[in-house]
């Protein structure tokens, strides 16, 4: 401990330069992390807000949800065995404001669950995202396939699918919008893996959001340059101590010889990963949670604590992982070859 | 009194296909408070026995007994238990380390020889032991800022602290100056006097041999010639 201490204070350049790599691979990562979940939330904030549960569709819908129908009778058998479950349909659509601009938007309908908004006919509540684009309460909307119109009553927080806000409207104006009668899916909050309904395919959460095309190529991609940057992490410690060992063999060699365990050489290098690491992960978590705090409205940018946490947790695996590594060296070293090489 | 005996010690190492024979069966007996002093041209063996002696390398065959015990058939932590609290040792370079104060290498050599001194009790050995090499005056300098025979010396306060048994010397002055040298080796006998001290040491330089009680002689792997005091 004193050893590894001395040593940082001794060559403070190239400890805070390997420290500064990795403050900024790490607040990459943060950042890089928020943006999936950020987009994530962008993306499926409507399933991914829903409790643990299991979601069907039709198995003839291979999967998709915007060709999953589940017939009346099989709503109604559902409805009546489950009071918890819920019925419901996402089409993709669009809405004019009174200025005739179109404004892209998720239409959610469905049947009498709290999990849900419900308005009454002619009436939608929408993402707050609206109230940024000058849309109040009371404002009229219309949609082309739409005979009436559809009057603001509200709005809520974050409630996004495939990055479109949300636009709850009532079930009768989504079956004559859409012309039909059934509802594509069905939720049953902690509903027992073995809850099975004849003709449905059952989904978990996560599962079903595996479905939607556009969030597991997002969120693969992201999840995957976390992941590098993660092993880079790793790798730079094993570079770093990799090197800082070879410098140190003859020093090594001399210190196993008058007697110092090869342990405590091990921990010494411990030490300084762990130091380095932990300063570098709390400066990059504090910025990175600041960033959290002012990022730009719009950017889908979502850092929680936990995650910061479990990254660094991961990040502090890796660099004891790759140091280790490293430090195999150390185990290696012959005190008899450092003594007959010259001065360390 | 006998402290240190090794009784018919081989080391062979195999170049290929060829085994060759670098000791053939050396016996030598270090009295407690001596300077055992092994000369001898170079590839004559006296490295290879020093480093079989101190426990830092195995013997291929015989026995090296230390306080009773054959050191030979130890394991690697017994030996180097041995080397941390009983054993040490004086390189022909000081190899101190790089980052630490002349005062800290002094200390972490306390710790590694697991000393059982109090913090108080550890510094004023350290400044006992400065004082008697002079170089109490740069207890706070790094070895970048220290002299050739400064560096030594402080090596050979780092040998001693913890009150060994054995010293063993590897050309502990082939770095230096005739002078320093000569410092450095009055400080060498000093000490192990004072401190009873038996030291086992290599050497090349013929003036050295006047600061030893005792000087064998190797040549291609034995004990070639045994003299005692004042024959240098």
């Amino acid at each position: 401990m004193k050893l590894a201490w001395r040593e940082i204070k001794n060559s403070k350049v190239r400890f805070i330069i390997l420290g500064s790599i990795v403050f900024l691979v790490s607040l990459l990562t943060f950042i890089i992390s928020g943006l999936a979940n950020g987009l994530s939330a962008d993306n499926a904030s409507l399933i991914k807000d829903l409790p643990e549960g299991h979601i069907f569709m039709s198995e003839d819908a291979d999967e998709m949800y915007n060709m999953s129908r589940i017939d009346r009778g099989t709503e109604k058998k559902l409805l009546n065995e489950r009071e918890d479950a819920s019925v419901f349909s996402i089409q993709m659509g669009f809405m004019n404001d009174g200025n005739e601009k179109q404004h892209s938007v998720a239409f959610v309908t469905s049947t009498g669950s709290d999990l849900f908004n419900h308005v009454e006919a002619g009436e939608v509540i929408l993402d707050r995202s609206f109230e940024g684009e000058g849309i109040q309460v009371g404002d009229v909307l219309t949609n082309n396939q739409f005979s009436g119109e559809f009057i603001v009553k509200g709005f809520v927080d974050q409630k996004k699918f495939s990055h479109a806000p949300v636009a709850y409207i009532n079930i009768d104006n989504y079956r004559e919008m859409y012309r039909v009668e059934e509802m594509q899916l069905a939720f049953i909050p902690e509903g027992e893996s073995s809850f099975e309904i004849a003709g449905l395919q059952s989904f978990t959460n996560q599962e079903f959001l595996n479905t939607i095309p556009s969030y597991s190529a997002e969120q693969m991609s992201l999840n995957m340059i976390v992941w590098f940057l993660v092993i880079i992490s790793g790798m730079l410690f094993g570079i770093f101590f990799y090197m800082m060992n070879v410098q140190k063999i003859g020093l090594y060699g001399i210190l196993k010889a008058i007697g110092l365990k090869t342990g405590d050489l091990f921990k010494m290098m411990w030490t300084q990963m762990l130091f380095i690491t932990f300063i570098s992960l709390v400066l990059s978590a504090v910025i990175s949670q600041v960033f959290n705090g002012i990022a730009p409205e719009g950017m889908p940018f979502n850092l929680t604590m936990e995650t910061t946490v479990q990254l660094s947790v991961v990040f502090l695996i890796t660099g004891f992982i790759g140091s280790t590594i490293s430090g195999i060296q150390i185990k290696k070293v012959e005190p008899l070859q450092a003594i007959q090489q010259g001065e360390v | 009194m006998s402290i240190f005996t090794m009784d018919k010690v081989k080391k062979s190492f195999t170049n290929g296909e060829v085994e060759e024979e670098i000791l053939k069966g050396i016996s030598l007996t270090l009295k407690e408070g001596e300077i055992t002093a092994l000369v001898g041209a170079s590839g004559s063996g006296k490295s290879t026995l020093l480093t079989i002696a101190a426990g830092l390398q195995n013997a291929s065959e015989g026995k090296i007994i230390f306080e009773g015990e054959n050191i030979n058939a130890l394991n690697q932590e017994q030996i180097r238990k041995i080397r941390a609290k009983e054993f040490g040792f004086v390189f022909q370079f000081a190899h101190l380390v790089p980052f630490l104060t002349v005062e800290e290498q002094l200390m972490l050599m306390l710790d590694i020889a697991e000393s059982k001194l109090v913090k108080k009790d550890r510094v004023r050995e350290v400044e006992r032991i400065l004082e008697l090499v002079e170089m109490d005056h740069r207890k706070t300098a790094y070895p970048s800022s220290l002299s050739g025979g400064e560096k030594q010396r402080v090596a050979v306060a780092r040998a001693m602290i913890h009150q060994p048994k054995i010293l063993f010397a590897d050309e502990p002055t082939a770095s230096l100056d005739s002078k320093r040298s000569k410092d450095v080796m009055t400080l060498i006998r000093n000490l192990t006097k004072e401190q009873k001290v038996t030291t086992l040491m290599v050497t090349h330089d013929e003036e050295m041999l006047t600061y030893a009680d005792h000087v064998i002689n190797m040549r291609d792997g034995v004990v070639f010639k045994e003299e005692s005091a004042g024959v240098y």
